[in-house]
């Protein structure tokens, strides 16, 4: 589940091969510090009952109302399903991040937290193919993920969705500004359906510049 | 003389904190800015002088090939470091008041965001530009900024935000602040903040990133 070292430097936003040496030395020593990262997990649940709402770019999961906004919308206007999920990894290398930085190492920090998310990204990979994989045996295909708090969807919406994972198994709690502990977790909708697809994602109609995803290379 | 500061300004550009400190390769195994900023005092260049010639010239540029991309996060937090080990001498002459500061900036994440890897970058970037910083850690109330501010009055007052839904609280706590002093400098920063929300909410400056701030706190401070 741990991310290369090659993988790190990209996120960090070095090409791979160009951090200067006390960071990669620094990403592999913490990298085998991690290397049990315990805590890893990913949950989703599948809706059938849902409506779509085009005057409002709105969904309707179970008679709860989803404000997901015009750019995630036309993503998901075919879909015949959707499916909420939540992913976590785990309390451990958020706490290592925060005592790091509290302890004034902040680029120790800083090395943890850019693995911490590294983490949950790669954990909702592997559950977005899995979720491929059970789609594809029923002639479904999915969209891209989307989450709250980016391509217009307001995080506040979180709560929502949780409110759906009463007995979630990855222990993921929300503060009420919607911030999800442990810190290094992700949420959000993926659209199933037979004439839905996977595209790249639509940064050019959004104007979120400093959005963590613009441009990132989606994975099919 | 000019030699010793260059020297200073270099290791911190570099990260080159001590005599132990491998990188930059080509300063291996010579001392770095903890030992050369000893020398400097010892040899009568006063606090001021290393901060002015050495440190903030370094810091800046630092700054400016972040905001190029020329250099990113991990290089930031490596000079801030070099730069935090020289102002381990420094500090004692500011702290006696011997040398002077060129202002406070009391810095936090609004309540309700715990994010504060932004928000450090910031603060450090702000002290290697000359100025006290005053930082307040992350889930900051409204009161404990007013409190704070009331205790250095003068201070410029930056607010980050991580959040979408706690860039409400950053409206909350501006308006509040803008309350009990009109004239009191705001800055604000944090991804999904835009200057036009910055302009919104009656803060005076949104920056993208930490040299942003510092050329702002530079031209209010002239």
């Amino acid at each position: 589940m741990l991310p290369g070292v090659e993988a790190l430097e990209r996120a960090m936003g070095y090409l791979p091969g160009t951090a200067p040496e006390p960071v990669t030395e620094l990403i592999q020593e913490v990298s085998e510090e991690l290397v049990i990262l315990d805590g890893v997990k990913a949950e989703y649940r599948i809706f059938s009952n849902i409506r779509l709402w085009p005057e409002d770019k709105t969904v309707e999961i179970e008679g709860v109302i989803f404000h997901v906004k015009p750019i995630i919308y036309s993503q998901i206007t075919d879909t015949e399903e959707v499916a909420l999920f939540i992913c976590t990894a785990g309390p451990l290398v958020g706490e290592m991040s925060r005592r790091s930085m509290k302890e004034g190492d902040l680029l120790r920090g800083y090395v943890y937290d850019v693995i911490g998310s590294e983490v949950v990204e790669c954990a909702a990979d592997n559950m977005q193919d899995e979720l491929k994989r059970a789609a594809g045996t029923r002639g479904m295909h999915i969209t891209n993920r989307f989450s709250p708090g980016y391509c217009g969807w307001d995080v506040a919406e979180q709560h929502k969705l949780f409110s759906f994972f009463k007995d979630n198994f990855c222990d993921i709690t929300l503060t009420p500004s919607a911030l999800m502990n442990p810190v290094k977790s992700v949420s959000g909708l993926t659209g199933i359906g037979r004439n839905v697809r996977y595209t790249s994602y639509q940064c050019h109609k959004c104007d979120d510049n400093n959005c963590i995803y613009r441009n990132r290379k989606t994975k099919a | 003389m000019t030699e010793l500061l260059e020297r200073i300004s270099i290791c911190v550009e570099f990260g080159k904190v001590d005599l132990k400190s491998p990188y930059p390769p080509a300063l291996k195994d010579q001392q770095g800015a903890f030992e050369l900023t000893r020398i400097a005092l010892d040899s009568g260049v006063s606090p001021g002088v290393i901060l002015e010639e050495a440190l903030i010239p370094a810091m800046s540029r630092v700054g400016e090939k972040f905001s190029r991309n020329e250099i990113f996060v991990p290089q930031m937090l490596m000079a801030a470091k070099a730069m935090n080990s020289s102002m381990i001498h420094l500090r004692p002459f500011y702290l006696s008041g011997e040398t002077r500061r060129k202002g406070t900036f009391i810095v936090g994440t609004v309540t309700g965001d715990l994010h504060d890897i932004g928000k450090n970058l910031v603060a450090m970037m702000i002290e290697g530009a000359g100025w006290e910083v005053i930082d307040l850690g992350v889930d900051v109330s409204t009161e404990k900024f007013i409190e704070t501010a009331d205790k250095y009055p003068g201070a410029v007052i930056g607010l980050s935000a991580l959040l979408t839904t706690t860039m409400e609280n950053m409206r909350k706590t501006v308006a509040s602040l803008r309350e009990i002093r009109h004239s009191m400098k705001i800055l604000v920063g944090g991804a999904p903040v835009t200057p036009e929300f910055c302009v919104k909410i009656g803060a005076d400056h949104y920056s993208p990133d930490p040299q942003g701030a510092v050329e702002f706190l530079k031209s209010i401070a002239q």
